[in-house]
């Protein structure tokens, strides 16, 4: 049964890793490539250039956990128009890491072509951005201004009527 | 909402961060949903390299990244982030962050200029008429919404956006001071217009419309509810030019012709909704030419459409269905008679709304016939079809047991056989029942599920949110306590003219005020609980049993408030039926049977 297929990963510094099939095709990418390269999929490990063994085994932690999720509907869209920042319990926590492990699996989701990893990512960074100023922003995460005093102003004078909410 | 991926070969305006995903789309932040959500960000962007892991970074750039592992991410993960961010406060504090977020914020918060108060409509408008400005921010405006400055934007006021060539979006609902200048200004350019409302504005005439057809070949959505001043010349211009419009709302333009809905129909292949409430000079051609034309019509509104007569549906075309219909609304199109139903239901049989009041000649024959739509139904308004019986309403609750909204008022037929039917219905939302003089507390028994011990949970929780009980005068106390213990999900509850109720002091403080406009009589006999209302009432009866049916108590609960979190919910899901069960106001009582007892209803 297909579900039970297990498949080898390659992650960037060359560690295999073994995840069922169906864990595995949460990622896009990785299912079309399966799609593309059939039967040896079952027999090489599949590289995934781009990610590095301690991300990859963090991200199928997520599919694991997220297997039985069913599709993204329309439905689903609508809701998350409305609280855009919404996040489920389990998923809070998982997404309880450094920066560097963060920005990492946000890159990893993007690269993997997994959505609702993606999604889950980006509102993690959209909550420490919330209600904070723009001072607090770059010490959040360490971000230089390269704003001259003047531009600076200029803009918050061009976008005064933002203030509002 | 469709996520579509497009990949699209962006051009780069920055040598920064790269990467090769597809710009993500931006998640609209408002609630104006409807057509085009997909929108691609112009901001900076890729150049084609497979992952900026592939790429040999320079060691500043590697310890920038080590410093600040935000800086990984590239340009349209960094506005996939931003477009999580529903306040355009948070962005603006992202634009002064650096000048990387800074660019892939501004587009965001420009996409939507916030104008809910002059103040902020002062200030866009300042930035966009700023010719030094940091960004050319009257490029970046996509959608614009004055509805809410309504009262106080003029002709000068909406100047300044003439050179906002970009806008999508135009919601000018209400501006009444406007003339076919001021909208003109805004229309002369406006290429990638998608949207234009300008309902209420009745100064605007066949010159703004001219205008929308010169220059909006891309439009998808027009609304011009309430300009009566419009006529064919210009509306065949708009049909002949726009072919992609999907959704013209004509509502109360009396001069509009058949001509104009004729032209709509052969030139605008994509028509999804029509709504011709009031056009009183549209014809039965028009309407089997929307039909019979718009393969992909999903909402017909003609209420009031005087003209209409069976021919409209007896003359489709043989032989075909029209698969997409969902709603029809044929509110006192008086001349309709039985066969007209019979062949809608025919040709239609997906419709899952249906609206049929005030057809006063229709009879159980079209009831049997809207039967065949079975489980696709889910709304059905049969208000003044006063020759309906039982026999009809009991077969209708068999065949399609998902109706969600019913209304049946002044059916004087109907007796507690119906309704006790009707409380089968396992999806049941709301009932009307306005003036069915003959039910009695049976009927509300049945509907409460109260087979069973009182106060004992029911089996299956009733849906119940709002029901509609006026002029129903046999009732009584007992029927409606059971109901309010049954229900609570209820948020509205009318009973005016009903003795049981309005007579009584104590019961009555728990109800809403009557309607300024209303006379004495009618201030009298009215009775309507909503919202918290609902509650009170329901606490007050559970409280004091012993006074419970003694006319003379008046005892008074003033615990309200304590089931404050029970009412949230149900506010909040009333909100949430309100966005996907079209205008349940719509099918509140009117009661315009003999004009002179009527109850408004409404949220509050």
């Amino acid at each position: 049964m297909a579900e039970m297929q297990k498949i080898k990963l390659m992650s960037s510094d060359s560690a295999e890793i073994t995840v069922h099939r169906d864990v595995a095709e949460r990622s896009v990418l990785i299912k079309n490539m399966m799609e593309d390269i059939g039967e040896q999929a079952m027999t090489e490990a599949i590289p995934i250039p781009n990610v590095n063994e301690a991300v990859l085994n963090k991200v199928i932690e997520w599919c694991v956990h997220h297997k039985g999720d069913p599709p993204a509907t329309n439905d689903d869209d609508a809701d998350s128009r409305k609280k855009t920042t919404d996040i489920e319990e389990w998923d809070q926590k998982f997404m309880q890491v450094d920066q560097e492990m963060l920005f990492e699996i946000i890159l990893a989701a993007n690269y993997l072509d997994i959505k609702a990893l993606l999604d889950v990512g980006c509102k993690t960074v959209a909550n420490m951005i919330k209600g904070k100023s723009p001072e607090e922003i770059r010490k959040t995460f360490n971000i230089q201004n390269d704003f001259t005093p003047e531009e600076e102003d200029q803009i918050r004078r061009e976008n005064e009527w933002a203030e509002d909410r | 909402m469709v996520r579509s991926r497009p990949d699209m070969l962006e051009i780069s305006t920055s040598t920064s961060a790269s990467s090769s995903s597809s710009s993500p789309e931006r998640a609209a932040y408002d609630d104006d949903t409807d057509f085009f959500t997909t929108q691609r960000n112009d901001s900076e962007s890729s150049i084609g390299v497979a992952s900026l892991r592939d790429m040999t970074m320079s060691p500043s750039r590697e310890r920038e990244y080590r410093l600040s592992p935000i800086s990984r991410l590239p340009p349209e993960l960094l506005i996939g982030v931003f477009t999580k961010l529903s306040s355009s406060m948070d962005l603006r504090s992202c634009m002064l962050v650096s000048k990387t977020w800074s660019r892939n914020s501004v587009d965001l918060l420009w996409h939507r200029p916030l104008c809910n108060t002059w103040q902020n409509l002062e200030s866009v408008i300042k930035s966009i008429r700023e010719t030094g400005g940091y960004y050319p921010y009257h490029a970046l405006v996509k959608r614009l919404n004055l509805s809410n400055l309504n009262d106080r934007v003029n002709n000068g006021t909406v100047k300044p956006f003439m050179h906002c060539n970009r806008i999508e979006r135009l919601t000018l609902t209400g501006c009444v001071q406007l003339t076919d200048k001021g909208v003109c200004s805004l229309i002369y350019g406006s290429r990638s217009l998608l949207a234009l409302d300008i309902t209420g504005l009745d100064s605007i005439t066949d010159h703004t419309l001219r205008a929308v057809s010169e220059n909006c070949g891309r439009l998808q959505g027009l609304n011009i509810t309430d300009c009566s001043k419009v006529t064919d010349d210009s509306l065949v211009e708009v049909a002949e030019h726009c072919h992609f419009l999907k959704r013209l709302k004509l509502n109360n333009c009396s001069l509009v012709t058949d001509e104009s809905i004729i032209a709509v129909a052969h030139h605008c292949p994509y028509m999804l909704e029509i709504d011709l409430h009031n056009c009183r000079q549209v014809s039965n051609v028009s309407i089997t030419a929307l039909i019979s034309r718009g393969r992909q019509l999903r909402e017909l509104r003609v209420g009031h459409c005087h003209l209409l007569t069976d021919a409209a549906f007896l003359d489709l075309p043989k032989n075909l269905t029209f698969e997409s219909l969902r709603i029809l609304d044929l509110t006192a199109c008086h001349h309709l008679h039985d066969e007209a139903v019979e062949r809608i239901i025919e040709t239609s049989p997906r419709l899952r709304n249906l609206v049929l009041a005030k057809c006063k000649e229709i009879t159980d024959r079209s009831v049997m016939a809207i039967t065949k739509l079975g489980k696709n139904l889910h709304y059905i308004h049969l208000g003044h079809c006063a020759q309906i019986t039982d026999t009809a309403v009991v077969q209708l609750v068999k065949m399609c047991n998902r109706i969600r909204y019913i209304d049946l008022a002044c059916c004087h037929r109907l007796t507690d056989t119906s309704v006790k039917q009707l409380a089968t219905l396992p999806k049941l939302r709301r009932i009307g029942l306005v003036k069915c003089q003959s039910i009695t507390d049976r009927s509300i028994l049945a509907l409460a599920k109260a087979t069973v011990e009182p106060r004992q949970k029911p089996l299956t929780q009733s849906l119940l949110e709002r029901v509609h009980l006026s002029y129903c005068i046999n009732l009584t106390l007992q029927g409606i306590h059971a109901l309010l213990n049954q229900c609570p999900k209820l948020t509205h509850l009318s009973l005016t003219g009903v003795q049981a109720f309005y007579l009584r002091e104590d019961l009555i403080s728990f109800c809403r005020e009557a309607p300024p406009e209303f006379t004495e009589h009618q201030r009298h006999v009215f009775c309507v609980f909503s919202g918290e209302g609902v509650n009170r009432l329901r606490n007050y009866l559970n409280e004091s049993p012993e006074t419970l049916y003694d006319t003379e108590g008046t005892m008074y609960d003033d615990r309200e408030g304590e089931d404050m979190d029970t009412d949230h919910q149900v506010a909040g899901l009333m909100h949430a039926t309100g966005l996907n069960d079209d205008d349940d106001d719509d099918m509140d009582e009117v009661d315009g049977g003999d004009g002179s007892q009527y109850e408004l209803e409404g949220e509050r």
